[in-house]
């Protein structure tokens, strides 16, 4: 079991789809792990619903019921008996939500070597505000003192890893806000790998409205 | 219109056994076993102006895209309704999630993210077992919306903000014109007071 969760200031806006892409892959792959927080997750979505259906009613034109039942011939109601099984194999212990990042298990990944005990690789979310990336420390081996002009997400997949603070293992997730500096180690007893989400240098304002801007640049994440 | 026995002071809370049968959970059921589209109307006439209400909620979405958001939603309710199971959760969590999942992919669509994830990848749907800890959570809906109608103004209308509005809590505090720290503590209040479990920090 984790021992280390996300806040619930960080679970609230993780239910309420308000968390950065990077982010919330980063909450939902924690879950993975941890039935308590998906109970956390999920209560906090009925208080949601209850929002919801508090709403006051704004009125919808006929003409977009009759184009939804004109479209309802083209989509008949999908059988659910069975989803797609997802590999159980070598990364069934891999959170779904990697698993469709990664296409494939760790060792198919392309791994930059940082140091002789730190490979890093980087994956493509889609979200340009955050590095989504995949630490291998090896065992004992230590990452270089660093602090952070943004906050850093971390989600230990595999192995475990110590510092100043603690010790965590697999499931465990941390949150660091900006300036913090930490040297994490990684435990004698076998290699590390966990997932790092960390704030890009270049800060935008709220990602849900930069689109509205059109001369802000995106940075393909 | 649930069906509950209430006996002196339950407020609504459903027996964990007990099987939702509220109308809008049978014209799901309805339309997965017929294609009904009569069922599929009468739900169409409750929940597509409450996704019109959400998807306007904050106003960072046009009419058009409101429109665009109803129909979408409902077309997925149409597609997906096999999948909801009465016993997990009442048909509006069911839709609200739908709605709030569209929402989010239709706001990264419109600033052309390119992710091959969908907004519903972040909610792992559980096939088969699911824990039954977290089975009862779902089955919690009826309590928590009973104690969101006791909630202090103050509070109700920054989880508004953050639900409804799509708000993250930093500008929650900016458009209130309150410290984060106070927006912070009332949505914590707030969520003690929905007895949701808390982990120890
Ligand atoms: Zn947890």
């Amino acid at each position: 079991m984790a021992k280390f969760h996300p806040s619930i200031d960080l679970l609230t806006e993780y239910a309420a789809g308000n968390l950065p892409l990077a982010q919330s892959a980063c909450v939902a792959a924690h879950l993975n792990y941890c039935e308590s927080c998906q109970r956390t997750a999920v209560q906090l979505q009925e208080a949601g619903s209850a929002l919801f259906g508090a709403l006051d009613p704004v009125p919808v034109g006929d003409s977009v019921l009759d184009s939804v039942l004109a479209r309802l011939d083209e989509d008949a109601p999908l059988s659910y008996a069975q989803a797609p099984e997802a590999d159980q194999t070598e990364v069934g212990r891999t959170p779904a939500i990697l698993q469709r990042l990664m296409k494939g298990d760790f060792s198919e990944l392309v791994w930059r070597k940082v140091t002789e005990s730190l490979r890093i690789s980087y994956l493509k979310t889609g979200d340009p505000g955050y590095e989504f990336a995949l630490y291998h420390i090896k065992a004992g081996g230590k990452i270089p003192d660093h602090d952070h002009r943004g906050s850093e997400m971390t989600l230990v997949l595999q192995g475990g890893f110590s510092d100043a603070n603690g010790s965590y293992h697999e499931g465990d997730f941390i949150y660091r806000a900006a300036n913090d500096t930490h040297a994490p180690t990684a435990l004698q007893s076998e290699d590390c790998i966990c997932l790092a989400v960390l704030d890009a240098p270049l800060k935008f304002t709220n990602w849900k409205y930069r689109w509205m801007n059109p001369f802000l640049q995106l940075r393909a994440g | 219109m649930h069906i509950v026995e209430n006996q002196g002071g339950g407020s609504g809370w459903q027996a964990p056994t007990g099987r939702r049968t509220d109308e809008w959970s049978e014209c799901l059921t309805l339309i997965a076993a017929n294609e009904d589209r009569a069922a599929f109307t009468r739900l169409f006439r409750h929940f597509a102006p409450l996704i019109k209400a959400f998807a306007l909620s904050g106003s960072s979405l046009s009419a058009a895209h409101a429109d665009e958001l109803v129909q979408e939603v409902m077309l997925k309710v149409w597609q997906k309704a096999a999948a909801f199971n009465p016993e997990k959760a009442a048909a509006s969590t069911w839709v609200y999630t739908i709605a709030r999942n569209c929402r989010t992919d239709m706001f990264r669509r419109l600033q052309k993210f390119d992710t091959p994830l969908a907004a519903e990848d972040f909610t792992p749907e559980q096939e088969g077992e699911e824990p039954f800890a977290v089975l009862q959570s779902r089955r919690s809906g009826d309590r928590i919306r009973d104690l969101m109608d006791q909630l202090p103004s103050d509070q109700a209308q920054i989880l508004a903000k953050v639900y409804m509005e799509g708000k993250s809590h930093a500008e929650a505090a900016g458009e209130l014109d309150l410290p984060l720290g106070t927006v912070k503590s009332r949505v914590r209040l707030a969520i003690q007071k929905l007895q949701v479990h808390m982990e120890k920090q």
